[in-house]
């Protein structure tokens, strides 16, 4: 199976994310969950949260 | 006496309590259906008979001076592979952590251990509960018991397929997507992710802190609420711990369900995501068994389950990212392919978006949970199809998605996996029941009855030798 070209921003995150041991197979499978975390991004309606929206998860003191 | 490969843990307690049946007599049969088996479906990692008789003989000889100690002494067990056990590895079924020796129990093992329970070995698990069925890890994935062909569902595989084959009655895993859910599913015994905080994490190996959950494998419903009343169990030193006085999920066994009120999610497996038709059939017919033994079912409606699917997804790359970013950096080729491919997509989650995704939980869990004004328990899918076949990756990847037990990890909420039946191809069909949070006593109540009602639990998978 063909191989689509790593892109170079790709190449530049992987490399400032400390990731510069990546084989080239393992590049193509970051760039490949670059679309799949747009894809999720997409999907997630935040839009309609409000500034007093709380998270999940906050911290207890204990 | 039922074969001893198929008691379950409340009938084996009884025996076992009166003196009917020596722990090391049931170990060893046990040990010997392992040894004759388990080569063809790969359950255990690491098998540990040498720890089962030791500690089968220890409770042999507590019960004979009369110290029996309750329904899990002298009952064989296993661990998820990312539990910690004192004196051996932890390895997240990865080459990261083949060596990974650990000095003390995890908070769950510690409880079956003072409980009297016979460990049987460390089960196969999907790398770091994440990658998975994968062909390039260290040991091979788990096998469906029903057909070895096929997937057994994970990440808690060898739960599953340990629990289905005969090889234990009770089986621990871990769950932060459907990981417990799934191969209850997939082998088709009784798998509880219970409320959010239930049983301790000590002692884990997190996938994503927020959303790991720790539960029982059983052959049947009522061992599962055994179990799991044992385990449970407020940890100081686990700050997601949550448990509620009095709480004790075997309350309500053996009510049946007349007057019981269930919930219905039927957009989740025929509108958002369409369902195998033998799927959607068996959650049919589980509801009219339901209704003829009293139930009263209606249908109610949520969020899509892909907004669900997203904000699970979300939180679980990022948190998991952060757990493996270091050895993402160091030595990426120590994973599986599938893992790495499963790990990166969380290096693209923005601090803002894990946020916005942590406000979108508050808002998904109130709506879910105000449902249950109006009934006592919901039934939905658990998964969408039958398992598909191990050595196929795009049936594995199209099948990994379709399926509505995350939205019950972003809630919190117990949810118990139960079979339905079994499709015309011979592998198990099955459903959730899912209750309000630290309502395991009302899941377990309808689980049970459905249960008993169908003599599903009794059907045995055909094991290759």
């Amino acid at each position: 199976m063909t191989q689509e070209a790593v892109p170079e921003d790709i190449r530049k995150l992987a490399r400032a994310l400390g990731l510069d041991r990546l084989s080239e197979s393992d590049l193509q499978q970051f760039a490949k969950a670059a679309r799949v975390a747009e894809t999720r991004r997409s999907v997630l309606q935040t839009g309609a949260l409000v500034p007093s929206d709380e998270p999940a998860h906050v911290y207890r003191p204990r | 006496m039922t074969d001893p490969a198929f008691l379950g843990v409340a009938e084996a307690a009884e025996l076992i309590r009166t003196k009917s049946l020596s722990p090391v007599e049931y170990a060893e049969a046990l040990i010997a259906r392992v040894e004759q088996h388990d080569g063809a479906l790969n359950a255990f990692l690491r098998f540990t008979p040498d720890i089962a008789l030791a500690d089968a003989r220890r409770a042999e000889t507590e019960i004979m001076a009369g110290g029996w100690r309750g329904p899990m002494h002298g009952v064989p067990y296993g661990l998820k592979d990312i539990i910690d056990y004192a004196g051996l590895p932890t390895t997240g079924h990865s080459a990261i952590l083949k060596d990974n020796l650990v000095s003390s129990d995890a908070v769950v093992t510690r409880k079956l251990r003072a409980a009297g329970g016979v460990f049987m070995g460390k089960l196969s698990t999907h790398e770091f509960a994440l990658g998975g069925p994968c062909f390039d890890l260290p040991w091979p994935p788990a096998r469906n018991p029903w057909n070895r062909d096929h997937f057994c569902g994970g990440s808690s595989s060898g739960s599953g397929t340990a629990t289905a084959a005969g090889f234990l009655p009770v089986a621990i895993g871990t769950d932060t997507g459907g990981s417990i859910r799934n191969p209850a599913s997939m082998c088709g015994v009784a798998g509880m992710k219970p409320t959010y905080g239930t049983v301790s994490r000590r002692g884990v190996f997190p996938l994503a802190y927020s959303l790991d959950h720790v539960g029982p494998l059983t052959r049947t419903v009522r061992d599962n609420a055994i179990v799991l009343n044992l385990i449970a169990g407020y940890d100081p030193h686990d700050p997601g711990s949550a448990v509620q006085p009095g709480w004790d999920c075997e309350a309500l066994l053996g009510r049946g369900v007349e007057g019981v009120r269930i919930g219905v999610i039927r957009h989740f497996y025929t509108e958002d995501m369409t369902a195998d038709p033998e799927m959607s059939a068996g959650i049919e017919q589980a509801l009219a068994q339901l209704v003829a033994l009293g139930a009263v079912v209606r249908e109610v409606k949520t969020q899509p389950l892909q907004q669900y699917a997203a904000c699970n997804r979300t939180l679980l790359m990022a948190e998991a990212y952060a757990v493996h970013e270091k050895w993402l950096r160091e030595r990426p080729q120590d994973y599986g392919e599938l893992t790495r491919g499963r790990l990166f997509p969380g290096a693209f989650v923005s601090g803002a978006e894990y946020v916005n995704a942590m406000r979108m939980r508050v808002r998904l869990a109130d709506g879910f949970h105000r449902l249950f004004d109006d009934v006592d328990v919901i039934v939905t899918a658990s998964a969408h199809d039958p398992a598909c076949r191990i050595d196929d990756p795009q049936a594995v990847e199209y099948t990994y998605a379709r399926q509505a037990r995350a939205p019950f990890n972003l809630t919190g909420s117990p949810a118990l996996a139960v079979p339905t039946g079994f499709s015309t191809g011979g592998l198990p069909l099955g459903m959730q029941i899912v209750g309000r949070p630290h309502g395991e006593a009302m899941v377990y109540r309808v689980g049970e009855a459905y249960e008993a009602a169908t003599g599903w639990a009794q059907r045995r998978p055909p094991l290759p030798v």
